[in-house]
């Protein structure tokens, strides 16, 4: 895997400077023009969710209605799980005072319970991003992502998991932390930094899952009782939509071939300069038009996104001109790329590590 | 110092509220419209009453009142209660509370009421409203607040007034004469100086109205803060009224010192304060700050400023468990609702607002006394 030359302290403090620099820039101009952004996007993504889920009952009329219908509930769940739901849940619009509009209330339309994502995402992947054995969303503990991680013969197969976990990917949100803590099998942690008790956490997880079953599997196809499994299968399928898309681009993050991993003692007492550094080095950017990084909820700008997780997303294609520009004043490097190239790396990612590689053996013995 | 933190319950959901939960993620379906009613109606809300700004009115080169309508549904009020307003400031819901200086009869004959607002001296909220609201708008309202009103029955009484202290007093003042309740009261107005009364003119008129009603204007610079031989010479027969008091915190320390000491016992003396209430504690020096953890009952006295803990220490340190996670601002894992005072955030280099707001414990040391709800 790619080992990067630590930069001099030097470097490194004049670099946490630049990027400062930048957020503090950026923070002067958040304002009234963030809340009407992210009001306006929830007003499209809500009468988007509401027709979409119309225009999938009127599929009786003819078939391209569903489609239109199965569509639109994709991006809309896509919308509110991306570009509002992840962005709010980072705390990007808490300084707007609004009681829905807030990390702490935000509940998003996913099977992961917002506050179970909260601690495990907010917390544990951004700080300790790309720490291998700290940071649990790195490969999920199914994918060996680099030689960090001994091969076992059950890699072999870890396309297919990907594809599963890219299929199911809403699920396996839900499921990350009670998996972690052991819940329901294996032995429970020994060190656990849960905040709240091990039933509460079986409570919400149970709950949100119910909610979000009864609305796209009871609710709405029985409340269109004639066209029961047409509704049914339309919200199976924006879900699916839902899941294919934002697992992707939350691949294309942290695992094209480019992204690095750490070690924990690596990262003892770090700087902000050396944080930030860790930050870049771990993150790849997606190049496209404005729509394409809305649709990630700009986690296109990856980057940008583990610098400065809470300031509101959409200032970070702007930021990440001025990121690029400091990291190649210091040398730093900066992954980016198109969309499709990017995403054919992480594939390769995937593929590589299924397999016991000779660098990883010179490197055990 | 021993304490116990116990795990709040989460509130049990009927199932109209369950429904809602699992259709639109919100506990109720006003909530999840809420953005798309906002396009037609501006400031609606599910909580609070959105209400028309008629007109800003100077009272004073530095205090205005604001005229408002509330809107369908708010509930009216007492004399002496006040209202919490919302208002969006670049993009924030800032709120302030205010006592209304109107009366209800007021409002049940127009629908209005009166708002009377001293601008803050580089407040955040008060110059801006009064710029803002110039030619109308829309704000938000709470249902009226607060049990300074007017005791019961005909008993003589006291009214103590500082600054603008006075306008639940306008408030009270104003009902009982639309009541023809003439009741025996007297007022001590005390203000900075012979230029900041206010009401002036209504006042008069009142008194000439009702003969029982007796006004005193004293002025700081004449007649110095108020005092135990202001009291004898401007009403002797306190003993025997029931006394209301409201202004600026020292005031009304000072006022209830003075009657404490002139035997007047604790439950004939009601007060409200301007602002924050001040908290009750001796202090190891003058530039400390004290942190009242709301829920848990704990006050800690600390140092302030911008080289002081994070309040996260601050409560951990008392025993409180706050959730907390990356301790270095990035994951607002540790945000907790402030519900007055100052707190400098040393991540962004600057300073809250007074009112009530959201914090990040983590990166904020207090730079005032602060409520939190912890
Ligand atoms: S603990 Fe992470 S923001 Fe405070």
């Amino acid at each position: 895997m790619p080992s990067a030359h630590i930069p001099s302290a030097e470097t490194l403090q004049s670099f946490e400077q630049d990027i400062n620099r930048i957020r503090d820039n950026t923070l002067t101009n958040v304002g009234q023009a963030d809340a009407d952004y992210i009001r306006n996007m929830i007003r499209f993504q809500r009468l988007l969710d509401l027709s979409g889920r119309l225009c999938m009952v009127l599929g009786f009329l003819h078939p391209l209605w569903w489609v239109g219908g199965v569509f639109a509930l994709g991006i809309a769940k896509i919308l509110d799980n991306m570009e509002i739901g992840h962005n709010v849940l980072h705390g990007q619009y808490d300084w707007m005072n609004d009681p829905h509009i807030n990390s702490r209330k935000f509940e998003w339309d996913n099977a992961g319970d917002s506050g179970s994502w909260k601690r495990y995402h907010n917390h544990e992947h951004h700080t300790y991003t790309n720490i291998i054995g700290k940071d649990r969303d790195y490969g999920y503990g199914l994918l060996r992502l680099s030689n960090d991680l001994p091969w076992r013969p059950k890699n072999v197969l870890q396309m297919v998991y990907y594809w599963l976990l890219s299929i199911l990917f809403e699920w396996g949100v839900a499921y990350h932390e009670v998996a972690a803590e052991r819940i329901f099998f294996g032995k429970k942690r020994k060190h656990s930094s849960l905040p709240i008790s091990r039933e509460q956490l079986k409570k919400d997880f149970f709950n949100k899952i119910s909610y979000q079953m009864f609305k796209d599997y009871i609710f709405w196809p029985l409340l269109c009782f004639p066209v029961f499994f047409q509704v049914l299968l339309g919200n199976i399928c924006a879900n699916l939509i839902r899941n294919l898309w934002t697992s992707t681009i939350i691949f294309c993050g942290h695992f094209t071939e480019e992204a690095h991993t750490f070690s924990e003692e690596e990262c003892k007492n770090e700087t902000r300069g050396q944080w930030y550094y860790r930050q870049i080095l771990g993150s790849s950017n997606l190049e496209g038009p404005r729509w394409f990084h809305i649709l990630t909820g700009h986690l296109s700008c990856q980057v940008e996104h583990h610098l400065f997780p809470d300031v509101p997303a959409r200032h970070y294609p702007a930021m990440a001109a001025e990121v690029a520009e400091v990291c190649k004043k210091h040398g730093i490097p900066y992954n980016t790329g198109p969309f499709f190239a990017q995403y054919f790396t992480v594939l390769q990612r995937v593929w590589k590590y299924s397999f016991p590689s000779s660098e990883g053996k010179q490197q055990a013995a | 110092m021993t304490t116990t933190t116990t795990d709040r319950p989460a509130p049990s959901r009927t199932l109209w509220q369950r429904l809602a939960r699992s259709l639109t993620q919100h506990d109720s379906f006003g909530a999840y419209f809420e953005p798309l009613i906002q396009l037609a109606l501006p400031m609606w809300s599910t909580s609070g009453y959105r209400t028309k700004v008629l007109e800003v009115r100077t009272e004073l080169p530095d205090v205005y009142s604001l005229v408002l309508k509330p809107g369908r549904g708010w509930g009216g009020f007492r004399a002496g209660q006040f209202v919490q307003i919302v208002a969006e400031q670049n993009g924030v819901l800032c709120s302030r509370h205010f006592s209304i200086s109107s009366s209800p009869d007021h409002y049940a004959r127009t629908g209005l009421i009166e708002l009377t607002i001293r601008v803050q001296d580089k407040g955040r909220i008060t110059p801006w409203l009064r710029q803002q609201f110039a030619n109308g708008g829309w704000l938000r309202i709470s249902a009226a607040q607060g049990d300074f009103v007017l005791p019961q029955g005909n008993g003589p009484v006291l009214l103590l007034a500082g600054g603008s202290g006075i306008t639940p007093f306008r408030s009270m003042l104003n009902q009982l004469r639309a009541q023809n309740d003439n009741r025996d009261v007297q007022l001590l107005y005390f203000a900075r100086d012979n230029q900041h009364f206010l009401f002036r003119d209504e006042f008069n008129r009142l008194q000439l109205d009702n003969p029982q009603l007796n006004i005193t204007l004293l002025d700081n610079e004449q007649h110095g803060l108020i005092s135990a031989e202001l009291l004898q010479q401007y009403c002797p027969d306190f003993a025997r009224r029931q006394i209301l008091i409201c202004g600026p915190a020292p005031m009304i320390a000072l006022s209830r010192n003075i009657l404490t000491d002139m035997q007047v016992p604790q439950q004939n003396i009601g007060f409200e304060y301007f602002g924050a209430a001040p908290i009750d504690q001796p202090r190891s020096s003058s530039d400390a700050a004290l942190v009242a953890f709301r829920q848990s009952g704990i006050n800690v006295d600390i140092a302030a400023g911008e080289s002081a803990r994070s309040l996260l220490e601050v409560a951990e340190n008392a025993g409180l468990k706050p959730v907390s996670g990356c301790r270095v601002g990035v994951c607002h894992q540790c945000i907790c609702q402030k519900q007055s005072g100052v707190v400098y955030n040393t991540r962004t280099g600057q300073y809250s607002d007074t009112g009530a707001g959201e914090i990040q414990l983590c990166i904020s040391v207090a730079a005032s006394d602060l409520v939190l709800d912890l």
